[in-house]
């Protein structure tokens, strides 16, 4: 009874002492808004109409220019630093363009009374810190004091559009097309692949062979191979080859000794690598609503300038 | 017989398949190495772009009539010694130079951010344009050695993990790799004491 007691005296304690750990985890940090927009405004300072003039600023630079600019209205980053909380939202967010990385974050705490223009890497000579110091002194601060933060920000972007199409970027894609959205290609590895195909087709070939017979054991591997190719590369030819040569692997060599597998398993892993780079998931992600979307390509490195009004 | 010889031989080169997959890691420890010396290099690329701003900051302030010496002579002393330290590949896999570095560098950052506070004071060299935009490249080359030390603290805390868990340690001591160092707070003592704030009589120096 008394033992009962003490435990629950000691889970009491336990409670009390995470409890508070757990709220202070959580009140951190100031979390980071999904990426809805090139305008979003979470203090409710900019009108409607203001807003749209905005996001259609930005969108024809980004049209025309292809570099993803935006704009970001937060209360406050306590208990960060503005260019903490700036680059952390950069690096979450990755605006820019998948393969050039172009991507500028314009940051406002209001109640803090700062901002921030954050600039990715790849545009860190078109924007350099000084020039992002001279945007924030005369175009956004002037502006801010009076309490104009539509016109301060527009003003901000005009001088950015202006330093960004004096860079020598490559173009965008095409006319009227955002850019694509962030397709994982890396999150599958090929290679891995290729070589858990190897292995398996030289284990499971004999082992299906001894266990089904050689004939039933092959057709199995083979449209085993098929079906996994197929569900991780979506192209039908290549999982048709791969099954055929996992069936043809079982049948002719599944009751040879494992030199001879070997030597013909290379060969088999060797096509399936080749084929898998040409397979992919591009255009999964790409249709999303036509909206805007990041492009994934932003890497912020902590340049640009902060300032205060 | 010759089934479970089979079966034996098919169960054998199972396990020396999935040990050869993941088991041993030794790809990952290649991987994270260079990652890790990578992170290290941006991380002394940046604190090279300050040791290189030092001596125009430094010009510029020198300009103004009556600085405060002893702040001046504190940069240009902290700098040197944070120059004066070789820096190796090696420097990561020995702990001891890691925090000779990290110290200096500290140093440095003390130093100069007692001369930013200390300029406050002179309003010429505030409206000064030359000294505005070293001050704003500074306060960007400081912002991006912490992005840069942030990116290689994460990637040696992957590194450490996979030295240290289970199945892919064995590859680490086989190999002797061992855990690198990483950055820590150098006044952990001062920062645990919450601030004193006093809005008594007495003005204090800022």
């Amino acid at each position: 009874m008394p033992l009962a007691r003490i435990r629950r005296a000691l889970i009491a304690i336990l409670f009390i002492a995470i409890t508070p750990f757990c709220a202070w985890t959580q009140g951190t940090l100031q979390p980071i808004p999904p990426l809805s927009g090139h305008v979003i405004d979470q203090t409710g300072t900019l009108s409607t109409a203001d807003t749209q003039a905005l996001e259609s600023q930005l969108a024809a630079l980004e049209q025309t220019r292809g570099a993803q600019v935006v704009v970001l209205m937060v209360a406050s980053t306590a208990p960060e630093d503005i260019a903490a909380y700036a680059n952390r939202v950069g690096n979450q967010w990755k605006i820019g363009r998948r393969d050039v990385g172009d991507g500028v974050l314009v940051l406002v705490a209001k109640n803090d009374r700062k901002m921030r223009i954050e600039v990715a890497k790849a545009l860190e000579g078109a924007i350099p810190d000084i020039a992002a110091a001279r945007i924030i002194d005369s175009a956004m601060k002037p502006r801010f004091q009076q309490n104009d933060y539509a016109g301060g920000l527009s003003a901000a972007a005009t001088q950015l559009a202006a330093r960004i199409g004096a860079e020598a970027l490559p173009p965008p894609p095409e006319a009227g097309h955002t850019p694509q959205g962030i397709n994982d290609h890396s999150f599958f590895d090929w290679t891995d692949f290729a070589i858990f195909l190897f292995f398996g087709v030289m284990v499971a070939g004999p082992l299906a062979r001894s266990i089904f017979g050689s004939a039933l054991g092959g057709l199995l591997v083979g449209g085993g191979v098929g079906v996994l190719a197929f569900v991780f590369t979506a192209s039908l030819l290549l999982s048709i080859g791969a099954g055929v040569i996992a069936l043809l692997y079982t049948w002719i060599f599944g009751g040879s000794s494992a030199p001879v597998a070997l030597g013909q398993g290379g060969g088999t892993s060797g096509s399936w690598g080749h084929g898998g780079s040409g397979g992919g998931y591009s255009g999964s992600s790409s249709s999303d609503s036509g909206g805007f979307s990041s492009g994934g390509g932003g890497d912020f490195g902590g340049g640009g300038a902060s300032g205060d009004w | 017989m010759m089934m479970t010889m089979r079966r034996f031989l098919a169960l054998g080169t199972l396990l020396l398949a999935t040990l050869a997959l993941g088991g041993c890691g030794y790809n990952d420890f290649q991987r994270l190495d260079e990652q890790t010396k990578a992170a290290w290099s941006e991380v002394l690329n940046q604190y090279q772009r300050r040791a290189d701003l030092v001596p125009n900051i430094v010009a510029t302030v020198k300009g103004e009539a009556n600085f405060e010496q002893e702040t001046l002579t504190r940069v240009v002393e902290a700098r040197a010694k944070a120059t004066a330290i070789q820096v190796t590949p090696e420097t990561l896999n020995n702990p001891e130079a890691f925090n000779k570095f990290q110290q200096a560098q500290g140093e440095l950052s003390g130093a100069l951010s007692r001369l930013m506070v200390v300029s406050e004071r002179y309003p010429t060299l505030q409206a000064n344009q030359g000294f505005r935009d070293l001050r704003v490249t500074l306060e960007g080359t400081e912002n991006r050695i912490t992005v840069a030390r942030n990116r290689y603290i994460q990637t040696v805390q992957d590194y450490n993990v996979l030295a240290r868990s289970f199945p892919t340690n064995l590859t680490a001591m086989a190999f002797s790799y061992t855990p690198k160092p990483s950055f820590t707070v150098a006044n952990e003592a001062q920062i645990s004491v919450p601030p004193t704030v006093d809005f008594g009589a007495s003005k204090a120096k800022p």
